[in-house]
């Protein structure tokens, strides 16, 4: 029932903005209160559980993209929690500060949520280095929730960046999925990466779709570029780069290597990776005796994926669901043939010259890789250099970062709700019994917040120096301001 | 020695003295706020009012007692090993730095350090308790690998001052520290 | 590429990342969507096809209250322990007979169990309960009657939650164990050793092989078996009702809500079912990945 109501919500909301964007369609700069000042600079708290030395796509996402914009001048911190004895401050390249704050994690890397413990030292980031929008990234983090939460409750702009799909069917997403409404309906603007993921995070989270962008990823082109020399003459090679779990369809993959290894003796499997699905792909290799023609290389360092995709001829994608796949894009770069099963926003993300897109059964995916090496065997596939020439200028962190900063240009001209109207709201969108508990969280947060200036003033905080950002004492002109240099250049005390 | 106004990083004013004794000899002292009896009277009347309240219930007479005993103890411990009136930081160049904490008590506590282990003084960023702040520590040197930190002293514990103290001392000290 | 760039009005919008669009990257198009689709594959239930099967939970209720009826006249010597022993003799081969009937009908391809078999652990387990009736008789003795009577509730209880009402034969071991269990602590408050043995006899007859057969009727002739089950409940009603009038009103009323009032319910609400899917779901493998070539 709460979803009939939320769909209902979602398609007026839709509808009213419809209108309204029509009148905006004739007047672009009159919905944009921030139009007349294009170049101010933001400073930036990306907020996330996941950073490296985790890896995975959005620890990634985030390092590129502070990057980028702290090339565009903007400054840029990053907060995250400790990872094992990494805990303090630590400067990576360029300036960019991360905060690995001391906070208990509770499962697959992700911290616990009180709504409140995070406070203190959340505070403490946020006033000390003078940040203006906070950018929370990914569903999965309970860091990313409370911070959103703690910077609407001092007054701050927020920006959510969701990475992931989710599905509406059973009792866990319906409960992660309405704890998704409360954080975000505060939240300023959100950032999708693919249109499927816009319609997801739309429905999940009943928002208003005119807040939501579609930002895609980015892969650094020149990290992967083609080198047909490393293919092995006489075979065809496919490549599966995935970690090895049901998500990624590793059950599709199990079925497709004996189907296909007994009808092209010439193919070959070059699986890098790791997981718990590894075992399924160990017993078809044993149970064929294709040792030789199946190489399960384990877990890749990041560097090393490209040694590995330019071997293949063929790029071979088994997810069941995704958001934006990555993978296909830097398969693509490296000049292979991608086939790829057509599930979440995979469809969005390359032409239909580029990748085979096959439903995902073991056999639509055989008969689409089937296609595909009839073609390799007749040639009729454009070389490896042509397909980089395409892929290379279609996703690239510039691109993403001037468009994200452009969401920041918006949100920075929003007005914050005073804690009054943010309690209606509260109330209104999320329901009245979710509403009214997370409404009282929201006051119980706002007085532990009262404490805590109470005991620390703002004023008596430190303002942090600057390492990147219009200020930045980083880089060439670092000489002139000695104690700065030291402050912000010591390594972390360990 | 100037006007400038100093905090500890609770904003409870503290105060920074320097003396030049030459130009390579620099003394830098900060010092806390005494103990202000106000706060003892308070600790004093929370303690005994809470021990009047056992008394009351129990009718044990050993409760006041032991009650005045605490506080008594209580405050030489305090005094004696935790309060922290002066930090001073003595450093002569191409000799070394002392390090010396005096107590409330008088007692005083002092350290030294050769300048052939110190590497470097530099102001670093920490989380402390539940706040992140700025402090001076000085870089010890390892010495099986020159250009490597073996460890850290961290400066100025208990008086704990902001950034612009720590600047100040921070320049003094690069100065003496460059010249030698 | 920003969020506020006028849309270019010639160009169509495409759901495509890889194109530079003219639309603000916060462009809603009327196709958003359009590929939500919802309550696919929900079922619809007819009320009386529920009402069907879920007269089965009813009989298994009415089991237990025929089973505690049959008990009460036990214990207050107003059923013989002979007469309960011959008319489960009766009854049980008569299911037996009943049972053989419909089994052959079925897809032969597994050996059946030889009569021998059936009749040897008929044998043994009848010998064993004969032999252990005074041993199980004593077994509570120590205990407190009150006791007793709330485990074998809270066992009876335990069983009809964990009856496998869709497939109930097998019957799942845990229900089938929770009854033997309440019929073990009841049949330890009899007044003597073969009253044990019978009431024992009994509850596995009611407990472990009336669903069973109950399953076959059901298999063979779906119409009928409903109709038995109604039997059962109507049964079970007037039995607790010649002892316990109370008892009786407060199961004819549990039955009711479960048979009738329940599926109501179910129906009623079968309405409100909102279930959304799109793109964004996991794809499901539907395939067989054992049956490989070869």
């Amino acid at each position: 029932m709460g979803q009939r109501r939320k769909k209902a919500d979602v398609s007026a909301s839709s509808e009213k903005r419809a209108s309204e964007a029509d009148t905006a369609a004739s007047n672009p700069t009159a919905s944009n209160p921030t139009a007349s000042n294009p170049n101010r600079k933001h400073s930036i708290c990306m907020v996330s559980d996941f950073f490296y030395p985790n890896m995975g796509g959005v620890e990634s996402h985030i390092y590129q993209l502070s990057q980028c914009l702290i090339e565009k001048g903007h400054k840029v911190v990053i907060a995250t929690h400790a990872y094992g004895r990494r805990k303090g401050v630590r400067y990576l390249t360029n300036g960019l500060k991360v905060y690995y704050l001391p906070l208990q994690v509770m499962y697959n890397q992700s911290t616990a949520t009180t709504c409140f413990h995070s406070l203190p030292l959340l505070r403490c980031v946020f006033v000390r280095e003078a940040v203006t929008v906070v950018h929370a990234h990914s569903s999965f983090s309970a860091m990313a929730h409370d911070a959103l939460f703690h910077a609407k409750t001092m007054g701050l702009n927020t920006v959510f960046t969701d990475h992931s799909l989710f599905g509406f069917a059973d009792m866990s997403s319906v409960l992660t999925n309405k704890l998704l409404t409360v954080s975000l309906c505060d939240t300023d603007h959100i950032v999708c990466v693919s249109y499927t993921s816009k319609e997801n995070t739309v429905l999940r989270a009943t928002l208003d779709p005119q807040i939501v962008s579609v930002i895609p990823n980015a892969v650094d082109p020149t990290d992967f570029t083609p080198d047909p020399s490393q293919r092995r003459g006489g075979r065809i090679t496919v490549v599966v780069i995935s970690r090895l779990v049901y998500r990624k369809g590793i059950d599709l993959l199990g079925g497709i290597i004996p189907e296909l290894c007994l009808k092209h003796p010439d193919l070959h499997f070059l699986i890098g990776g790791e997981g718990p699905k590894r075992i399924v792909l160990e017993e078809v290799r044993e149970k064929y005796q294709l040792h030789d023609r199946v190489r399960l290389l384990g877990a890749l360092e990041h560097r090393d994926v490209r040694g590995v995709l330019v071997q293949g001829h063929i790029f071979l994608n088994t997810s069941l669901t995704e958001a934006f796949c990555m993978a296909i894009v830097e398969g693509a770069s490296c000049g292979l043939q991608v086939v790829s099963t057509r599930v979440g926003g995979i469809p969005e993300v390359l032409p239909e010259d580029l990748i085979s897109l096959c439903d995902p059964t073991v056999r639509s995916l055989c008969a689409g890789l089937e296609a595909v090496i009839t073609q390799l065997r007749s040639g009729a596939v454009p070389s490896p250099a042509d397909i980089h020439a395409r892929v290379r200028s279609l996703y690239t962190w510039r691109n993403v970062a001037g468009r994200t900063e452009k969401v920041y240009d918006r949100v920075a001209g929003e007005e914050v709700l005073p804690l009054d109207r943010r309690l209606l709201r509260l109330r209104q969108h999320c329901g009245s019994v979710a509403g009214s508990i997370f409404a009282f969280v929201a006051v119980l947060n706002f007085l532990f917040l009262l404490l805590l200036q109470w005991l620390v003033p703002d004023q008596v905080m430190d303002r942090a120096v600057d390492a990147s950002g219009p200020r930045a004492l980083w880089g060439p002109s670092q000489r002139d301001h000695p104690a700065e240099e030291a402050g912000a250049g010591a390594p972390t005390a360990e | 020695m100037d006007n400038e106004k100093y905090t500890d990083i609770n904003g409870k004013a503290i105060a920074l003295n320097y003396q030049r004794h030459s130009s390579f000899c620099t003394e830098f002292t900060v010092s806390s706020p005494k103990v202000s009896i106000g706060k003892v009277m308070v600790a004093t009347c929370f303690v005994w009012i809470f021990a009047y309240a056992v008394f009351f219930f129990t009718d044990n007479t050993a409760v006041l007692s032991s009650a005045i005993i605490i506080t008594l103890i209580g405050m030489m411990l305090y005094i004696h090993f935790v309060k922290i009136d002066h930090e001073s930081l003595l450093v002569i160049g191409s000799l070394g730095i002392q390090l010396s904490s005096s107590y409330a008590s008088g007692r005083e506590h002092t350290s030294f350090i050769e300048m052939s282990k110190i590497k470097d003084i530099v102001i670093n960023e920490a989380i402390y308790m539940h706040q992140i702040i700025y402090y001076l520590c000085i870089l010890l040197r390892d010495p099986a690998d020159t250009s490597a930190v073996s460890s850290v002293v961290p400066l100025f514990q208990s008086s704990k001052p902001r950034l612009n103290c720590l600047v100040k001392v921070y320049k003094s000290c690069q100065e003496i520290i460059s010249k030698c | 590429m920003g969020p506020d760039i006028a849309p270019g009005p010639a160009v169509p919008w495409r759901k495509v990342l890889w194109e530079r669009q003219p639309f603000p990257d916060n462009y809603v198009d009327e196709r958003f969507l359009e590929e939500l689709r919802r309550n696919e594959g929900i079922r619809q239930y007819r009320y009386w096809a529920v009402v069907k099967e879920a007269v089965l939970v009813g009989q298994q209720l009415s089991c237990v209250a025929i089973f505690i009826t049959l008990w009460l006249y036990m214990e207050q010597g107003l059923l013989s322990p002979e007469a309960l022993l011959w008319t489960s003799l009766i009854v049980g081969l008569l299911g037996y007979g009943l049972h053989n009937a419909l089994r052959p009908q079925l897809g032969s391809d597994r050996k059946p169990r030889t009569h021998l078999a059936d009749l040897q652990s008929a044998a043994i387990f009848l010998s064993f309960t004969f032999g252990f009736s005074p041993v199980l008789k004593t077994l509570t003795e120590s205990v407190s009657t009150d006791t007793v009577y709330a485990m074998s509730a809270l066992m009876l209880l335990a069983h009809l939650v964990s009856f496998p009402y869709a497939h109930p034969s097998p019957t799942g071991s845990l229900s089938l164990n929770a009854a033997l269990f309440a019929s073990v602590c009841l049949a330890s408050r009899l007044p003597g050793a073969l009253h044990t043995f019978a009431m024992l006899s009994c509850a596995l007859l009611m407990f472990a092989l009336w669903p069973c057969l109950l399953q076959s009727i059901r298999d063979h002739a779906p119409g009928p078996s409903a109709w038995l089950c109604v039997g059962v409940c109507l049964g079970g009603v007037g039995g607790l009702g010649s002892r316990w009038p109370g008892g009786a009103v407060l199961l004819a009323l549990a039955l009711v809500s479960v048979i009738l009032l329940c599926p109501l319910l179910l129906v009623k609400l079968q309405r409100h079912k909102d279930n959304i899917q799109g793109p964004w779901d996991e794809a499901e493998i539907h395939e067989d990945l054992c049956k490989v070539p070869y």
